[in-house]
């Protein structure tokens, strides 16, 4: 069964890309994982119908930012599908300047409430989403807000007030840091 | 020329507290009179950033953070999430200790669906029998307390294996307490099979036939009770579950009366399997004492919790914390469906069908 299914992954993913392009590996207990990268997220809307009909399940959606401090640019997203057990990860590299990426709701109807999800965290646009309202966060927030480094002197400097300050430096100039908006 | 006169339809919000269980889900539901027409759910009242956490933290450290996801499931996070690790270290689990595993999961299991019924039992208004399920699912808390020292997190799980060995005495003890577990669930499931208000109140309601349990893609119980026959313990096995003998319980009927009874036909197959695993566990380590450090890659590792198929992606960049640690939980794949199982339901009946689906708000929000 094993084999009949990565054959389909296989040919599901050959479609697109040509033959080749899905890297397997195993664990202790034999259970297949395939791994295709894809450099153009477009192309998913070439592979998602073929896995889709290739009887595929999507499982869930990573996205993440290649370097996790955010040093650097570069944003990927994991696609993780189960096709009748063995699981095929398909990651594709996001634009810098304009993440973007195809909705494929139209294939995976449960895709819905992932893009939703990855789409607020990270701040990637999916394009022909269905329903693109927030799912977690509220609709007042900035979108990709949870990927964003916030300081907790800055995060507990904006929820006070500046009276400490203001009585501390009483008669004289408040620095700039001191002052509750700049924070 | 007369015209029929259209019933008006309101907006009724649902939540979010109190829907079922004591967790936030905000419902904005349409209704015309005393009938369900249209759901929207609203999530995120506790999302607490875990998965950014988990990035924050060593490989270690996120054993304890991963059981603390959900209190239901927390065997099944940090096992999932350190087999994950395992996947991408080629760490070899020793074979005791894969049995110490399927315990701890069975145990966990067995607890959460009596949780659930019980829950249901409440919701139907039959609180005696909320009591009883309680009192019947007691005897696995006092196995957890007994053999792992906690009543909901049992610490077991650890990367490369387990913490708390199983011996003779303990053996004994957990054997005890199934033999106490066995007639009080028999009983129990003829109750909940019988009973005429819980059949009144739970049978032919919140019903998800098999083609829309396929396109939501939804996991576990709620999937099985629609007929679709997967189980991950059986599908992909993991730990010793492919040399263990046991049934993957399925139903057709896809209601909210088939999903409690396959889950309490589940835990009558969870005693099986801890009986199985304690009889022919063999003697040896419980952990492997080569640990190597975690190199740069990706992994995927996946398990049967309670309420369905869970399902951890690890990325490394080769340093001693994840560079991304993901989760997607059971009940993240079932939220949606309620848009099947709700539609043109009364509203009476919404608290019992989106407990059916055993909804887990912590986990689904992390």
């Amino acid at each position: 069964m094993n084999e009949i299914t990565k054959q389909a992954a296989e040919n599901a993913v050959a479609k697109v890309l040509g033959a080749g392009f899905v890297h397997w590996t195993w664990d202790a207990n034999g259970n297949a994982f395939g791994w295709v990268k894809l450099c153009d997220p477009k192309t998913l809307r070439g592979i998602a119908p073929n896995l889709a009909d290739a009887g595929a399940r999507l499982m869930t959606i990573t996205a993440y930012r290649n370097d996790k401090f955010g040093r650097m640019e570069g944003r990927e997203i994991a696609y993780h599908f189960d096709l009748d057990g063995v699981v095929v990860t398909v990651t594709t590299c996001l634009n810098d300047a304009a993440p973007m990426v195809p909705s494929i709701t139209p294939w995976f109807r449960n895709a819905d409430w992932h893009e939703r999800e990855f789409g607020e965290l990270y701040g990637i646009a999916v394009e022909d989403h269905p329903n693109p309202r927030r799912l977690f966060l509220d609709k007042d927030l900035d979108a990709g807000i949870l990927d964003r480094m916030i300081p907790l002197s800055t995060l507990m400097n904006g929820a006070s007030t500046t009276t400490l300050w203001e009585k501390v430096f009483a008669g004289r100039q408040l620095p700039e840091w001191a002052k509750g908006e700049q924070n | 020329m007369s015209t029929t006169p259209t019933r008006p339809t309101y907006t009724l919000p649902v939540g979010p507290l109190h829907v079922a269980l004591e967790e936030p889900m905000y419902f904005d539901i349409q209704v015309e009179g005393e009938t369900v027409r249209g759901v929207e759910l609203a999530a995120g009242h506790v999302h607490r950033g875990m998965e950014a956490l988990a990035m924050q933290r060593n490989y270690f450290q996120n054993i304890t953070l991963t059981e603390r996801v959900c209190s239901l499931c927390s065997n099944s996070h940090p096992e999932t999430y350190c087999m994950a690790v395992e996947n991408l270290s080629g760490i070899l689990v020793p074979e005791r200790a894969q049995h110490l595993r399927v315990i701890a999961d069975e145990v966990k299991r067995i607890a959460s669906h009596l949780f659930n019924v019980g829950i249901m039992a409440h919701l139907t208004g039959f609180d005696s029998l909320f009591m009883h399920a309680m009192e019947i699912r007691e005897i696995m808390q006092d196995a957890k307390e007994g053999v792992y020292g906690n009543r909901m997190n049992l610490g077991q799980c650890v990367i490369g294996g387990c913490r708390c060995d199983i011996d003779e005495s303990s053996a004994t003890f957990l054997l005890g307490q199934l033999e106490l577990l066995k007639p009080q669930l028999a009983e129990l499931y003829g109750v909940f099979e019988r009973d005429p208000l819980i059949c009144k109140r739970t049978k032919g309601i919140g019903i998800l036939p098999m083609e829309e349990a396929k396109r939501y893609a939804v996991v576990g119980p709620v999937a099985r009770a629609s007929g679709v026959a997967y189980d991950v313990r059986r599908k992909t096995p993991y730990a010793v579950y492919a040399d263990l003998d046991f049934e993957v319980q399925t139903d057709t009927r896809g209601d909210v009366h088939s999903r409690a009874m396959l889950r309490l036909r589940e835990a009558v197959e969870s005693v099986k399997i801890i009986e199985q695993c304690l009889r022919q566990m063999p003697s040896g380590p419980i952990c492997t004492e080569d640990m190597v450090a975690v190199p740069a890659g990706e992994a995927v590792a996946r398990s049967e919790a309670p309420r369905g198929e869970l399902i951890y992606y690890l990325r490394s960049d080769g340093t001693d914390t994840p560079q991304r640690l993901k989760w997607r939980v059971p009940t993240y794949m079932n939220w949606e469906a309620l848009q099947v199982m709700m539609a043109n339901c009364q509203v009476a009946d919404i608290a019992l069908i989106v407990n059916s689906v055993d909804p887990c708000i912590s986990c689904t929000e992390r």
